[in-house]
């Protein structure tokens, strides 16, 4: 899975040499990031719940009917219940992300063909999008974690979004 | 391959569990001793060829026979390779210890080590022993206690913690290969 020193470990092997000291240089740039991120995957753990809640609150005040581009939902209970258990699925991925502190986790096991499975399900990405931007506007710090926290969680925000666009 | 971060992603995964602040606190000690690690990688990595020669001539003091005719190393030719197994190994080692997972050694060195040595009728227990030389020679270099001149201008660090996951990697190659 992609990360800092898989990738600098990676490349030192396949020119078949020790780490040398800029590959050292990576990790320690990494390392140094990572408090952050630490920080904002251990928030997000904490607080997902209500993170992905006020998201399908704000995604169904858009599309009072759900996902826009298909039949209005007959059961708009189950529709939000699949909407937040969607959101919280990405959440996790993002809390892997941060801890791994590259996007493998995101990649491998969401971004990969979502375009197609949602174009099957007759969904929007627009909700989808429409929910990550409330999300992503929704972050505030110092209230919720630290500043360089937060531009950590956004940043992963901002990836997803543009890879629904 | 993973490395101490993907590897809880990888296992949280398999739960479906967020990564909380149980699992996070191992990470917060990886990250606070991130320089002793990079330093013990770097003992290890700069006198490579010093740590591989040594193990490699302890085998040959140790059991005169591997280099009699029919022994493990007779032959210039097996010689050079026994060194060149013996840096492969030691690479690995060092990039697992950098990653802190052994996720590379496994996949990428010790899967079929085994087989590969068996095929070719390497002295198994001799090369085991070469390993075991290394393993300490490593050790005493991440804690700075090495008998050679050759000591490292640091400031005086517990690296016990270090010196004894590089020693599991150690181990793990030692086992895979007896």
């Amino acid at each position: 899975m992609k990360s800092v020193i898989t990738t600098v470990v990676g490349s030192a092997d396949s020119a078949s040499r020790f780490p040398s000291v800029s590959d050292m240089e990576s990790v320690q740039g990494s390392i140094q990031r990572a408090a952050a991120r630490l920080e904002a995957a251990e928030k997000l753990a904490s607080n997902y719940d209500s993170i992905a809640q006020r998201a399908v609150d704000a995604v169904y005040a858009q599309y009072p009917n759900g996902a826009t581009g298909r039949q209005p939902r007959q059961c708009a209970t189950e529709g939000k219940e699949k909407c937040k258990r969607d959101f919280v699925h990405y959440l996790r991925l993002i809390n892997y992300c941060l801890v791994t502190g590259g996007t493998g986790p995101l990649d491998e096991l969401a971004i990969n063909g979502q375009k197609e499975v949602y174009k099957a399900l007759s969904i929007d990405a627009g909700t989808y999008v429409a929910g990550f931007s409330n999300m992503r506007n929704d972050g505030c710090s110092p209230r919720d974690m630290s500043g360089q926290a937060l531009t950590a969680y956004n940043n992963l925000l901002d990836y997803v979004i543009n890879s629904l666009g | 391959m993973l490395d101490a971060f993907s590897r809880k992603a990888v296992s949280a995964d398999s739960s479906g569990a967020f990564i909380g602040g149980g699992e996070l606190a191992s990470l917060k000690s990886f990250i606070a001793d991130g320089n002793k690690r990079l330093d013990a990688v770097n003992a290890i990595s700069s006198n490579a060829a010093c740590i591989v020669s040594d193990a490699v001539a302890g085998i040959c003091c140790e059991n005169t026979g591997l280099t009699a005719p029919n022994g493990g190393v007779y032959t210039n030719r097996k010689m050079a390779a026994c060194l060149r197994d013996g840096e492969i190994v030691l690479r690995y080692v060092s990039y697992a210890l950098l990653a802190g997972d052994a996720s590379v050694l496994q996949d990428r060195c010790l899967n079929g080590l085994r087989e590969t040595y068996a095929a070719l009728g390497v002295p198994t227990g001799s090369a085991a022993r070469a390993v075991a030389i290394m393993k300490a020679a490593s050790a005493a270099l991440i804690t700075n206690t090495n008998s050679q001149p050759k000591k490292a201008a640091v400031t005086q660090g517990d690296c016990a913690n270090l010196a004894g996951e590089a020693g599991s990697y150690f181990d793990a190659v030692i086992s895979a290969i007896s």
